[in-house]
């Protein structure tokens, strides 16, 4: 088995009437999944790169393993890219140099403030999936429930052991309708499992506590992961899903999956994030810093040099007695919103290109369900109204240039911007007197 | 009231038409919540995922309503 396509081909044989892909308005057996794949595959130009805006939809996902199929690479993109942004890639995708066995190009947020391209590979996929098999036990009788956009590894990389071990993803737009998660998870005739950020958890907990704990004993297991998860709301969900498995995982598009923690079996603490998995390796250098190793990792970046055995990432952390990763925080400027790494340098360059924006600084401010927000504290120009109408026009003006996570939810005018001695914005300044919270 | 929703609303979510009939469709998971947490500190009132439909988040009239509807069950 050298693709996942082949595992979907082979349960296609095997389970061809069991549901393997359900959304808002279809279901699709593995039978109809993989007539479907093959016809649009043969449907695709044989071009190197399928381009695509992700939409939570059983359509996106014949194609993206229909392009796979044909033989291209898939670049999935986040559904609400501005059409600049998406142009600008498609045209480097274009020009880009892109090794034979590489399968997706997920694009993150690079430390330039550029965007960067992951090129993972059909073996990554497989590692992938493999590795959470392993070590959180997908089983053929089980629906994972996706909420999180299907461009991000997050979701990707739930959908791949799904369908390796025959089982069946079911697609949400998101969860801003809670409802319908707990219709997804009330209506399935099979245990669930779920993947949220910790920012939706805190958002369920707050919220949907009574439903989670009428239907708690439906989830399987409930995995986080992509941000830190608070103690408090860690030991809450102990509470409510007191028998489901509940994992803590450390991943990122770059190393792949790499740990995971049951805490609700083991140690219930914040930032353990368990033992690597079956093809995965970690080690951790004199300041700190995590670099990770194995099958799993990307083959390198678009445009860049091909990576070696391993990743170094920007993450620190440490290894306890018991061989368990705790991680310990971030040696660069990155801000997690509900899950997603925003580098504020973009938000600060898409903010100075509006006429009222003299300086700006982008800073996060504690939120008490996404953990962090974006602030953008700027310094208006010569003659320009500060307000609720001039926050307005730039919340606009970003909207046209960012995705959605990126847009501050606060804009506070100041006299001036903090800076180093060297002229550098002041970052730490601002972490250190930051006390403002939503 | 109504001037006052959207006031509050308007601030916190800067790129949401508040005049618009398909209201809903223009949030995400996070303007929901900044929604729910919103109103139920500025009135004291119970709001939950069962309140968080499409139905009542249609439009402002629609959020209205649902407040006046949860600050009636109070009394």
């Amino acid at each position: 088995m050298a693709r996942l396509e082949d595992y979907i081909e082979l349960n296609a044989k095997r389970f061809p009437t069991t549901l393997a892909l359900v959304d808002a308005t279809e279901s699709v057996t593995y039978g109809e999944l993989w007539a479907r794949i093959t016809l649009r595959a043969r449907e695709l130009k044989a071009e190197k790169a399928l381009v695509i805006r992700a939409s939570q939809s059983v359509e996106f996902l014949i194609d993206y393993f229909a392009a796979h199929l044909s033989g291209s690479v898939i670049v999935p993109l986040e559904h609400d890219i501005p059409d600049k942004a998406f142009d600008d890639i498609a045209l480097r995708v274009a020009h880009a140099d892109i090794p034979a066995e590489v399968a997706d190009v997920l694009f993150t947020t690079g430390t330039t403030g550029e965007r960067k391209g992951s090129m993972i590979s059909h073996r990554a996929i497989l590692a992938n999936a493999e590795n959470l098999i392993d070590a959180q036990g997908f089983s053929h009788g089980l629906r994972f429930i996706v909420c999180g956009p299907l461009n991000h590894i997050g979701s990707l990389s739930k959908i791949w052991p799904t369908l390796m071990v025959g089982a069946t993803v079911q697609i949400l737009d998101g969860l801003k309708d809670m409802g319908a998660f707990f219709r997804a998870v009330e209506q399935s005739p099979i245990p669930v499992a779920t993947f949220m950020v910790p920012a939706s958890i805190a958002m369920m907990l707050r919220f949907g506590r009574e439903e989670l704990e009428r239907l708690a004993s439906r989830f399987d297991f409930l995995e986080t992961g992509a941000a830190p998860m608070p103690q408090a709301d860690m030991e809450e969900l102990c509470k409510v899903l007191s028998h489901s498995r509940l994992y803590n995982t450390y991943a990122s598009t770059e190393t792949g999956i790499i740990s995971t923690h049951d805490f609700n079996h083991g140690p219930c603490v914040a930032g353990c994030l368990g033992r690597p998995m079956k093809h995965a390796w970690l080690s951790i250098d004199d300041d700190g810093i995590i670099t990770c190793g194995g099958e799993q990792r990307m083959t390198g970046y678009l445009d860049g040099p091909l990576i070696g055995d391993s990743v170094t990432t920007s993450d620190r952390g440490c290894i306890d007695q018991e061989g368990r990763l705790h991680l310990a925080g971030r040696k660069d400027d990155f801000i997690n919103v509900g899950g997603f790494k925003v580098n504020p340098v973009e938000v600060e360059d898409a903010a100075r290109s509006h006429p009222s924006i003299a300086d700006c600084i982008c800073v996060g401010v504690p939120h008490p369900v996404l953990g962090t927000s974006l602030r953008l504290l700027y310094v208006p120009t010569e003659g320009s109204v500060t307000g609720p109408a001039l926050h307005r026009d730039l919340s606009r003006h970003l909207s046209l240039r960012l995705e959605r996570h990126k847009i501050p939810i606060l804009f506070s005018a100041v006299p001036s911007i903090a800076r180093t001695y060297n002229g550098k914005l002041n970052r730490r300044h601002y972490q250190q007197n930051n006390s403002d919270k939503i | 009231m109504k001037q006052h929703i959207r006031t509050l609303l308007e601030d916190l979510l800067p790129l949401v038409d508040f005049d618009s009939d398909f209201l809903f469709s223009q949030l995400d998971s996070l303007g929901v919540t900044t929604i729910l947490m919103v109103l139920s500190q500025e009135y004291g009132i119970q709001l939950g995922a069962k309140d968080a439909t499409p139905r009542n988040l249609k439009s402002l009239d629609s959020i209205v309503a649902l407040v006046e509807s949860k600050l009636a069950d109070k009394k």
